[in-house]
């Protein structure tokens, strides 16, 4: 046979050129399976800050998939979910030199209670601070991930404990999950630019007028940086001092309520970063500029960070304002507003030196200390080191409105007591000004809060043609006049942080079946064969069997 | 070891081709070459059927859950094609009943499993994702083996001029049965929502029972002269 197959074989080839060339592309082209599930998976920081490294620092995978409570978690591709998260699971998971961990969150976190919550963002800064050549992923739960998660753990559990025959069996046919990313190695991101925005409004009377800055960081930061949403911090402060500048340009714009102070707002980026957007800012204000509203008078520096929830005010200073100066005035306003207008509003001072051995500054008015600005730092929490400031678990569940649009309310007055000088012309404690048509927009507030929440305002996602930053200038240039934008670049041959891509991957889970498998089926396949064999060898017996049942019916005719 | 997997789901889906061929005495008849024009012939009828479906038969507007009964039926009384290329393919062999049955199935059978089972196996189990279908596959190929093998031997035997006249309407049920086999399993699938291992059988036991009525019945015709 093959003799004649190959004869006709060749008369065929000579013509058939073009089909055998098809064929050769058929062959050769690269394999594009369809996987059992495909989903989006985020993956931890990863950044240099000062030298310093943080983060997962790989991000291919292409591992079979376990669960932590398995044996052998080496070269796999670890699977947690939220609710059994732990320090230790994730320190076993390292040290037995998994492939890859993913955690799964559920899609919907008040879902989860609020101690495994608060045990995650506790955990946080752990999970950066050790540096890991472990691709570390996030993922959001739906139901195939979660049936991909149970057979899983079913397969990965039994394991250990029943007979040999079992585990044989259960080898052989069990469905196993291979992960597979289909991106390229994480790497640095060359040239990226941090974007700041400024505008101001000028005060009436000339020259040499006081300036009142106020600051708000507008980045998130998290353990995962798609997923950071910074509702609390710093969505609110942005909101807020958004929300100011449109009641102050208001006052700004009648004659008779135009005050004599320049107010200067200034949304920095990269404040997560240890505020390089502010950093860069009085570098070129303060030492390239000639004149520069900072350099010469500026009364106080007031940053925003975290007003968007509880009952207390906290005013960090790393100086404490002496007598007669205007930090002392605003901060003397500030407790009288709280006093009479909102006694359920405990306000307080909180006072913390600079560390300049610390890796980090701790808040925004340090930047403005080292420059030797008067600055201050207005925020509900009590210390800079609050999980809170660094969760990805800061989404808009956790700002409340009403007592965001108190605390806007308090700091608007109390400004306002400065700027017109109120209480030296004896105006009392109980007297509103931003009431009726000038008052505090709770459906401002809400609005803000709900954009700048609704997608991941890490510093890697914004780069300075994003949507968030433009509207941010719009927003700003529609109350302020003079609105810059300002970009921080990092130094070339030192940089103070660089950022690294491949932040967002897709994940497929492809099911898969042990080897032995594959030789279990062979030797069906083999049996099957070797019967059909058989049966068509004696193929002549059926033949004769019928031949003998349709006989004697012939024979009767 | 997927290659590997590719490799099975092959092995099931030729070797009993293979073995056929080498059992039933053909290659003693040099018959490869009237193989391969069988499988000339069946890529003409199957370019013939496409073209008349797309000309004349407009595609089915409904919603995704109603099975559209009529079309699908006038789709399959175009496979009676397949009946008229068997017909040609066996009157251009000379030889004994058996011979000019066997080189027309054998051929046409193995055009079919060529065309449309090679590359979903190459593509689809030399992936990484496992799925049953490969297998299943490849069963489906042997059930057409014998599907064809008896479809020829009906078709001769509706041919044939000294056919008795009690045979002509057993013989004409077995010929519907045969072209309508496809219809008929797409219709018990959805009604009664067969799994598709299930399916696979009960397509196996209808192939059985057509050769086995078609054989009893050659076996007649051919002992009873």
């Amino acid at each position: 046979m093959f003799e004649e197959a190959s004869e006709v074989l060749e008369n065929m080839l000579k013509w058939s050129f073009p089909l055998s060339l098809v064929l050769f592309l058929v062959l050769v082209c690269p394999l594009r399976a369809e996987a059992a599930h495909e989903f989006s998976v985020y993956r931890m920081q990863q950044y240099d800050l000062q030298g310093q490294t943080y983060g997962s620092r790989n991000a291919i995978l292409n591992t079979e998939a376990r669960t932590v409570d398995a044996e052998v978690l080496s070269r796999r591709c670890v699977m947690v979910r939220l609710a059994d998260f732990s320090y230790e699971k994730y320190q076993k998971a390292l040290r037995q030199s998994a492939g890859a961990v993913v955690i799964i969150l559920p899609q919907n976190m008040s879902t989860m209670p609020q101690d495994i919550v608060q045990q995650f963002m506790e955990l946080e800064p752990e999970l950066l601070a050790t540096e890991t050549i472990v691709p570390v992923y996030f993922a959001l739960e739906d139901e195939e991930l979660l049936s991909i998660y149970t057979q899983t753990q079913i397969s990965s559990s039994s394991q250990g404990s029943s007979s040999a025959a079992e585990v044989l069996l259960h080898t052989a046919t069990a469905n196993g999950f291979q992960m597979v990313t289909s991106g390229a190695q994480s790497k640095a991101v060359s040239d990226w630019a941090i974007t700041s925005l400024e505008g101001r409004l000028t005060g009436a009377g000339g020259e040499d007028l006081p300036t009142i800055v106020l600051v708000a960081h507008y980045d998130s930061f998290g353990v995962a940086p798609w997923l950071s949403y910074g509702a609390d911090s710093n969505g609110s402060g942005v909101a807020v001092l958004l929300e100011l500048a449109r009641l102050f340009s208001r006052l700004y714009s009648y004659k008779r309520t135009h005050a004599g102070y320049n107010l200067l707002f200034f949304l920095s980026g990269g404040g997560k970063f240890n505020y390089q957007g502010t950093k860069r800012w009085l570098e070129d204000n303060l030492d390239h500029t000639d004149s520069s509203l900072l350099q010469d008078n500026v009364a106080f520096v007031l940053c925003l960070d975290t007003l968007g929830n509880s009952d207390n005010l906290h005013l960090h200073v790393s100086k404490p304002p002496k007598e007669g100066s205007p930090q002392h005035a605003l901060l003397r306003e500030l407790e009288t507003v709280a006093a009479h207008q909102h006694p359920d509003l405990k306000f307080s001072m909180v006072h913390k030196k600079i560390n300049l051995a610390d890796d980090t500054l701790a808040w925004e008015h340090e930047r403005f200390g080292i420059r030797r600005l008067p600055a201050f730092t207005l925020s509900h929490l009590e210390s800079h080191r609050s999980p809170a400031r660094h969760s990805i678990m800061d989404m808009r569940p956790h700002v409340d409105l009403t007592k965001l649009s108190r605390n806007t309310k308090v700091i608007a007055e109390a400004l306002a007591r400065v700027i017109y000088n109120l209480t030296e012309k004896g105006v009392g404690g109980d007297l509103q000004i931003f009431t009726e048509q000038m008052q505090v927009q709770e459906d401002q507030l809400a609005s803000l809060v709900d954009w700048l929440t609704a997608q991941p305002r890490a510093a890697q996602l914004l780069d300075k043609d994003s949507s968030i930053v433009n509207t941010l200038e719009y927003y700003l240039s529609r109350y302020l006049k003079d609105v810059k934008r300002h970009l921080v670049r990092a130094d070339k041959r030192d940089p103070e942080f660089v950022f690294y891509d491949q932040l967002k991957q897709t994940m497929n889970a492809y099911r898969v079946k042990p080897a032995i498998f594959d030789l279990l089926l062979a030797v069906c396949i083999a049996s099957y064969l070797g019967v059909l064999y058989l049966a068509v060898q004696n193929f002549g017996l059926l033949y004769g069997f019928l031949r003998r049942v349709t006989a004697p019916r012939v024979k009767q005719h | 070891m997927t290659l590997f997997h590719f490799g099975n789901c092959f092995s099931l889906a030729y070797f009993p081709y293979f073995i056929t061929y080498k059992c039933s005495g053909l290659s003693e008849y040099n018959a490869f070459w009237r193989c391969v024009q069988a499988g000339a012939t069946y890529l003409f009828v199957q370019l013939c059927k496409m073209l008349f479906l797309a000309t004349f038969f407009p595609t089915w507007e409904g919603g995704a859950g109603v099975y559209d009964f009529v079309g699908e039926f006038m789709k399959a009384t175009v496979d009676l094609a397949d009946l008229l290329g068997l017909h040609l393919v066996m009157s251009r062999n000379a030889g004994k009943g058996e011979y000019k049955i066997m080189v027309a199935a054998m051929g046409w059978a193995t055009a079919e499993l060529i065309m449309s089972r090679c590359i979903p196996l190459w593509v689809g189990a030399r992936g990484i994702e496992f799925d049953w279908k490969y297998i299943q596959m490849s069963f489906d190929s042997n059930i057409s083996l014998v599907h064809y093998i008896a479809m020829a031997a009906v078709v001769w035997m509706f041919t044939r001029y000294d056919l008795p006249k009690s045979f002509r309407l057993p013989v004409t049920i077995l010929l519907g049965l045969c072209v309508y086999k496809g219809f008929l399993m797409e219709l018990f699938v959805h009604v009664f929502l067969l799994g598709s291992w299930t399916a696979l059988l009960v397509k196996a036991v209808l192939t059985g029972a057509i050769s086995l009525c078609s054989l009893f019945l050659f076996v007649t015709l051919v002992h009873s002269n």
